[in-house]
């Protein structure tokens, strides 16, 4: 007759293989194998399946195990490395963990500095490129070959108003006063190829001298007259190597100028005078210019 | 700050077990592995507890929380361990034919000698689901040894969970 084993199942077959039971317990389970021998067997083979585990791996628990796996717990506790990669393997080489890091570091940086240095390197010649472009452009767009008309009439008219602003409120406005005509009219043929000296008394414009002044292709000429108010009137001319200019007077700046061509030359009348005392001077002064010196 | 060297002293005197814990889940087929795992389980450890951020009550604490580490470390390395070679004897290709949650649970309680509760707690699981990983794990190893693998009738206890009937091809 067997004893009641009600309180035995397989977790308890188990736990007795595994030490799991208190020793009443393991005593009840025990009686309660000796009367199931399928049970008994159950347990037996368990038990020699922990025996064949141990038989296969305990020569490794033996072995005396490598220098950086004894010291690893050791040494980052020592070096104070912080978290580290727990994915990683570092096997065989102690205190490496580091250094993979420090050299994808450094080519990390040295990448960044390449690309930077690049950068700079290309804002520096698309900078040079831009300044070549604007100096070339600009050159060429002062360039007499293909000259608009207005721009260099405006040239010649602005030329004559800066110099007029210049000398004629001067302490010495002239080079060569009324009294060296000569002298001045030599120095003009010399240096402007141009050397009549027109005589605008009708206009009430006495003569008060003349100047070479720089023209805007070449040397030019800059007679003065003065009116019996003091107010001065200046011509300018100059050998004319563009169009022709348009011929409407132009103002500003409390002056009048008018500009005309005659014998290859650009002509620039200025003064303060009324715009029609300022047409019939130039009127005048036109005429006299084309008119050979007796 | 300074570690307690008894916790130090108690992992380097844990080394060789779990050395040996390591090669087990990987099923004797990579050594290098196995052992890699182990120092980095080994030096995570160290480096928490220099960081304060593990603070173990004593020697044996320590010690689990090294085989925390490397359960952890083997469950994400060890997924496509290669098989065991021709020369292991026939418990290792049983065990390397385990799910990981079974082969680890079946080491640590049967090589490693831990308990119950113990285990529950290295693998991170409910002391039912160790028990349940263990009973397949024994009767998947039994069956690949053509051993009977049922408990016999006489057991008057129904049981709680009937087991499933576990067919392997071995040949």
């Amino acid at each position: 007759m067997s004893p009641p084993s009600t309180f035995v199942d397989e977790t308890d077959l188990h736990a007795l293989v595994d030490g799991e039971l208190d020793p009443d317990h393991r005593r009840r389970v025990e009686d309660h194998l000796l009367l199931h021998p399928g049970d008994a067997a159950l347990v037996e083979d368990w038990r020699r399946q922990n025996a064949a585990l141990r038989a296969a791996f305990e020569p490794i628990a033996l072995e005396t195990p490598p220098l950086s796996l004894r010291t690893a717990a050791t040494r980052a506790a020592a070096q104070s490395q912080g978290p580290i990669e727990t994915g990683a393997t570092h096997w065989g080489r102690p205190s490496g963990t580091p250094r993979p890091r420090r050299i994808e570091d450094l080519r990390v940086r040295q990448r960044r500095q390449a690309a930077l240095i690049s950068a700079l390197l290309l804002v520096s010649g698309l900078a040079l490129a831009g300044l070549a472009a604007f100096v070339f452009a600009g050159g060429r767009s002062e360039a007499p070959r293909a000259p608009a008309p207005t721009a260099f009439s405006q040239g010649y008219v602005s030329r004559a108003g800066l110099t007029y602003a210049t000398y004629t409120v001067d302490a010495h406005p002239v080079e060569f006063d009324a009294t060296r005509r000569d002298e001045l009219a030599d120095r003009l043929k010399t240096r402007v190829g141009f050397s009549r000296i027109p005589d605008l008394s009708a206009q009430d414009l006495r003569l008060l001298g003349g100047r070479i002044v720089p023209g805007v292709s070449g040397p030019a000429g800059f007679l003065i007259y003065e009116r019996a108010d003091g107010g001065r009137v200046g011509l300018y001319f100059e050998r004319a190597v563009f169009a022709a200019a348009p011929p409407a007077p132009r103002g500003g700046f409390g002056v009048t100028a008018i500009e005309w061509r005659a014998a290859d030359f650009a002509f620039v009348l200025v003064g303060p005078l009324p715009p029609d005392a300022m047409q019939a001077a130039a009127e005048r002064a036109a005429a006299l210019v084309t008119t050979p010196t007796p | 700050m300074r570690v307690n060297s008894e916790i130090l002293a108690a992992l380097s005197e844990a080394t060789p077990g779990l050395r040996r814990y390591a090669r087990a889940l990987g099923a004797g087929a990579a050594a290098a592995v196995a052992d890699g795992l182990t120092q980095s389980a080994l030096q995570s450890v160290g480096a928490r507890l220099f960081a304060r951020e593990l603070r173990p009550a004593g020697p044996e604490e320590a010690r689990l929380e090294a085989y925390i580490a490397v359960t952890a470390l083997a469950a994400r390395k060890l997924v496509d361990a290669p098989p065991p070679g021709p020369r292991h004897p026939a418990i290792v290709h049983g065990l390397a034919a385990l799910p990981f949650e079974e082969r680890a649970v079946l080491l640590l309680i049967s090589l490693e000698g831990f308990g119950y509760d113990a285990t529950a707690r290295i693998v991170g699981a409910p002391r039912e689901s160790v028990l349940a990983w263990l009973r397949r794990a024994r009767q998947a190893l039994a069956s690949d040894a053509g051993a009977p693998a049922e408990m016999t009738e006489t057991t008057d206890a129904p049981r709680a969970h009937p087991q499933a009937p576990h067919l392997r091809v071995v040949k």
